[in-house]
């Protein structure tokens, strides 16, 4: 390892000169030490494998409710910080479409009805309500004594103003199910609301009951500072007000003393928004955030190890599933059989999800009321899937993929780019589908390309596409099967997207099905329609359903009466949110 | 030298017209618009889409929506957001203090460092120090950030305790002692990539005066070894670095999307990504006019400075 003579410089300082091969030992040497150094403080972070098992963390099945944290006495005070990865569009409630809009809402808002864990709806601003045996209204007692932010009375009018904004069309509201069924509103009482429909439409407790309520003394401002104005600053009647939104960094809010409930226990509360997964865990590690919601199955045993932490796992109404667009051989319902029976869910809920979903066989949620329990799904099994082919006249060309008449058997596979979980997921399914002789080519889209009119569901070819649907807390599933959602253009609005070149088989009985489910309030007898719409949907397989995805919280394991399920938003009960002592 | 500044800011304007152009043409290319969301929510009416549409100018063609955003910008209005419906302008300024904080912060690091081990490097050229820094500007450029923040997030955070992992302040404190210690990751890691870069510059540039004759004269003159690099060396060799650094710190102000992301920094980086990705037009095109007049003005004192440092160059 001798020390080369470098020219052009004074021979004096050549014993400064190093040589490629004496610096490059010199580092091989330094790089072995420090890695084994690195990889010791690494060690103690978020790569620890786990040993406790699931159950060992508190986690609930069925969305039960056990309160938990430490049992015992509670402390005053405290602030929880909850770290979530997207902000707000806007705060107004009106015109958010994110969950986390409707979550941080959950604050400072309040609907007139609550779901309870079951999805049975009961009292929040309204004491009471009644279904006349018509079905074609409804009477809301609203209760007394109920403040707004602002020190005004909550009344009757606020109701009206919030159906008058939601329902004016130079408004633009995100959503107006059920309140656009109202043909009258009267307010025989300044505390009692009645709403008269001219047909009955089931869905509308939950519909209406669900939405929150805006304070009058804001909407009468006008449609813009309602936009602009409370869109940033919201107010309401909940046990949270409302102190300030620093843009990309946090939301404030401060407990309310005079909420109706009582107080709550917890001074303040802060959502930060931290976009990347990888941020939020070691915050959470960390000790500078509390609380997080909707985790990553993936990220499921980095959270388990955090000593103070306590992670829940619930049941949702999120189904991920493939649409399968109704175009050349996915007509063929032996097809969509076969697809189905070479589609491996368990595998994919064991080896990508870690075991945190379960299988799904239709739209309709396990928790649910009107969920079918007598339905089996498919088994994962090749060989049934191949003679389903065969039988329907696709054989095997010479590479491979199957053909009939000169058609091949390919389509593409779309996921959402940048969801490394759904990316897996798709790869799995595009090589089991190879094993029965069907091509599915990979394309991964941002959302706004999928949704938009160049999205997978209006090019001329053969698609398919995985990606979730949230349920509401109303089984009514127009919105997925009913022609009437169909769009009528790429641009148009609707969510039965694969039917849009050619309607189903079974469109004219699932159209029929699915208004009598919203014609009857009679809950046994729309369970018995939801039960016939489920086997449809199973035996017809207009889209692949393959999961229901598990909602995962992590919270301190000191923090008592945190107990989230799949239908309320997530702070629905946090004036009984406390530290134990 | 006034009216060659003069004669540089006027033609500005038809450059940024320009770019404005291209950028709003482009960005009509990209499928999907800021309506996708809304038409598969499944609460809309295809009245209510049309209204939304309508609402947004979409329901306009192109080139009217163009000269309808052009006229506005020349009154001074940048629009307002489809996503916060919020003026463009208060959404952006809302963010902009962050940024300078943490380009500034970061490039000031990385500015005194990268002359520092450039010089260092150039003038102690193949010794262990040169190779040594070259080494760090080799693993800078090729290192992933993501990757590297979350390392120094695991030990300075975690590990360590002594800094916090994310966000600007700690909630509900304003002191700047809170700001330095939530800035000190973030500003490092963008200080990171940029000193590989700008050092290797520095080094090399240093590297091609330093064997210049005049500086072999200059020695042989028996002029000092420190007057010869202060005065000569290093002020030739810092002209063409000036004009990297001038492009690159506009560039960096909107370009630190990744360093943002990964420390939670309320910066315009992640405000460009989030537009983009939301279809948010008038947001992006308020962000894209800015960058392009910063860099356009960056360019400009750029060269201001290097006639200032060459009595060479003069502009009339």
């Amino acid at each position: 390892m001798g020390t080369a003579t470098q020219p052009g410089i004074p021979a004096g300082e050549q014993s400064r000169v190093w040589s490629r091969r004496r610096f490059l030992t010199l580092i091989g040497a330094t790089a072995a030490v420090s890695a084994s150094g690195i990889l010791a403080a690494c060690g103690g972070g978020s790569n620890e494998t786990s040993q406790t098992t699931p159950t060992a963390s508190g986690d609930q099945p069925g969305g039960a409710a056990t309160p938990g944290g430490s049992g015992g006495e509670s402390v005053q005070g405290g602030t929880l910080t909850y770290v979530t990865n997207e902000e707000p569009d806007t705060l107004n409630p009106y015109l958010t479409q994110l969950v986390v809009g409707f979550d941080i809402l959950s604050l400072f808002m309040e609907s007139l009805l609550e779901a309870d864990d079951t999805g049975q709806y009961g009292p929040r601003l309204a004491e009471a309500y009644e279904a006349a045996p018509d079905g074609l209204s409804y009477t809301f007692k609203l209760r007394t004594g109920v403040k707004w932010h602002d020190g005004s009375d909550f009344t009757a009018q606020d109701v009206i103003e919030s159906y008058n904004m939601i329902m004016n069309p130079d408004f633009g509201a995100f959503n107006q199910q059920g309140w656009e069924q109202i043909t009258e509103a009267e307010t025989p009482d300044d505390h009692t609301v009645v709403f008269k429909l001219d047909r009955v439409f089931a869905p509308f407790i939950a519909n209406v009951g669900g939405t929150y309520i805006a304070p009058a003394s804001a909407l009468t401002k006008g449609i813009q500072s309602f936009k602009e104005e409370f869109g940033r600053q919201p107010y309401g009647t909940g046990p949270y007000t409302f102190v300030e939104w620093v843009s990309g960094d946090h939301v404030t809010a401060n407990a309310n003393p005079d909420y109706w409930q009582g107080a709550p226990k917890l001074e303040q509360i802060v959502c930060k928004f931290v976009p990347n997964s990888n941020t939020i865990a070691v915050q959470l590690k960390s000790g500078e955030g509390d609380l997080a919601a909707y985790v990553d199955a993936q990220q499921y045993d980095t959270f388990v190890a955090m000593e103070d932490k306590r992670v829940i796992e619930t049941d949702s109404q999120a189904w991920y599933h493939l649409d399968l667009k109704n175009i050349d051989f996915l007509m063929e319902k032996p097809v969509r059989q076969a697809l189905d029976f070479a589609t491996p869910k368990q595998e994919i809920i064991d080896k990508i999800l870690k075991g945190h979903a379960t299988i799904s066989v239709a739209d309709i949620a396990p928790i649910s009321w009107a969920y079918n329990p007598n339905i089996e799904p498919r088994p994962y099994d090749l060989e049934q899937a191949k003679k389903l082919l065969d039988d329907a006249g696709w054989k095997p060309g010479p590479d491979g993929i199957r053909q009939k008449d000169g058609k091949r058997m390919q389509l593409e596979l779309w996921g959402i780019a940048g969801d490394q979980q759904g990316q897996q997921i798709l790869q799995v399914i595009a090589a089991s589908w190879k094993q029965i002789g069907v091509q599915a080519d990979l394309k991964f889209q941002d959302i706004r390309t999928l949704w938009g009119p160049e999205g997978y569901q209006f090019t001329e070819t053969p698609t398919a596409c995985g990606f979730s649907w949230f349920n509401g807390n109303d089984p009514d599933n127009t919105f997925y099967w009913h022609s009437s959602q169909i769009p009528d253009s790429p641009t148009g609005s609707g969510g039965n997207l694969p039917a849009y070149f050619n309607p189903y088989d079974m469109q004219d009985q699932i159209d029929e099905l699915t208004e009598r489910g919203v014609s009857t309030i009679d809950q046994e007898e729309r369970k018995q329609i939801y039960w016939q719409i489920q086997e449809l949907l199973h035996e017809y397989v207009p889209v692949i359903f393959i999961y229901w995805n598990k909602l995962i919280f992590v919270c301190p394991k000191n923090l008592q009466g945190f107990n989230p399920n799949a239908f309320t938003p997530l702070f629905y009960n946090v004036h009984e949110w406390a530290y134990s002592a | 030298m006034l009216r060659y500044t003069v004669r540089r800011l006027l033609g500005a304007v038809p450059l940024i017209i320009g770019i404005s152009l291209i950028s709003f043409l482009f960005m009509q290319l990209a499928p999907g618009g800021p309506d996708a969301m809304f038409a598969r929510s499944g609460r809309m009416s295809d009245e209510q889409l049309a209204a939304i549409r309508r609402s947004m100018g979409l329901d306009q063609p192109v080139p009217v929506q163009y000269l309808h955003w052009l006229k506005n910008l020349l009154k001074g209005d940048l629009g307002t957001s489809y996503v916060q419906n919020r003026p463009v302008t208060t959404v952006i300024l809302e963010r902009l203090p962050s940024t300078l904080i943490l380009v500034g912060a970061g490039l000031s690091i990385a500015l005194v460092l990268a002359l520092a081990f450039g010089v260092l490097a150039a003038v102690r050229q193949y010794s262990l120090f040169d190779h040594i820094v070259s080494a760090i500007s080799f693993f800078g450029l090729a290192m992933p950030v993501f990757w590297f923040g979350l390392m120094l997030q695991l030990l300075f955070g975690v590990r360590l305790g002594w800094l916090p992992t994310a966000g600007m302040h700690a909630t509900g404190e304003t002191g700047l002692l809170d700001l330095l210690k939530h800035l000190a990751l973030p500003a490092f890691t963008l200080a990171v990539g940029t000193i590989a870069g700008w050092s290797r510059y520095v080094r090399s540039s240093l590297l091609e005066v330093i064997h210049k004759d005049y500086i072999r004269t200059a020695r042989a003159k028996g002029v000092r070894e420190r007057t010869i690099f202060l005065r000569h060396a290093l002020r030739n060799a810092l002209i063409p670095f000036v004009t990297v650094v001038g492009i690159d710190i506009p560039l960096y102000a909107v370009g630190a999307v990744v360093t943002e992301t990964v420390f939670a920094w309320p910066g315009m980086g992640r405000l460009f990504y989030d537009s983009l990705a939301s279809r948010d037009y008038p947001v992006q095109m308020g962000i894209l006019v800015l960058s392009s007049v910063a860099i356009i003005l960056g360019n400009l004192i750029a060269d201001l400075i290097y006639a200032l440092l060459d009595p060479r160059i003069t502009y009339d």
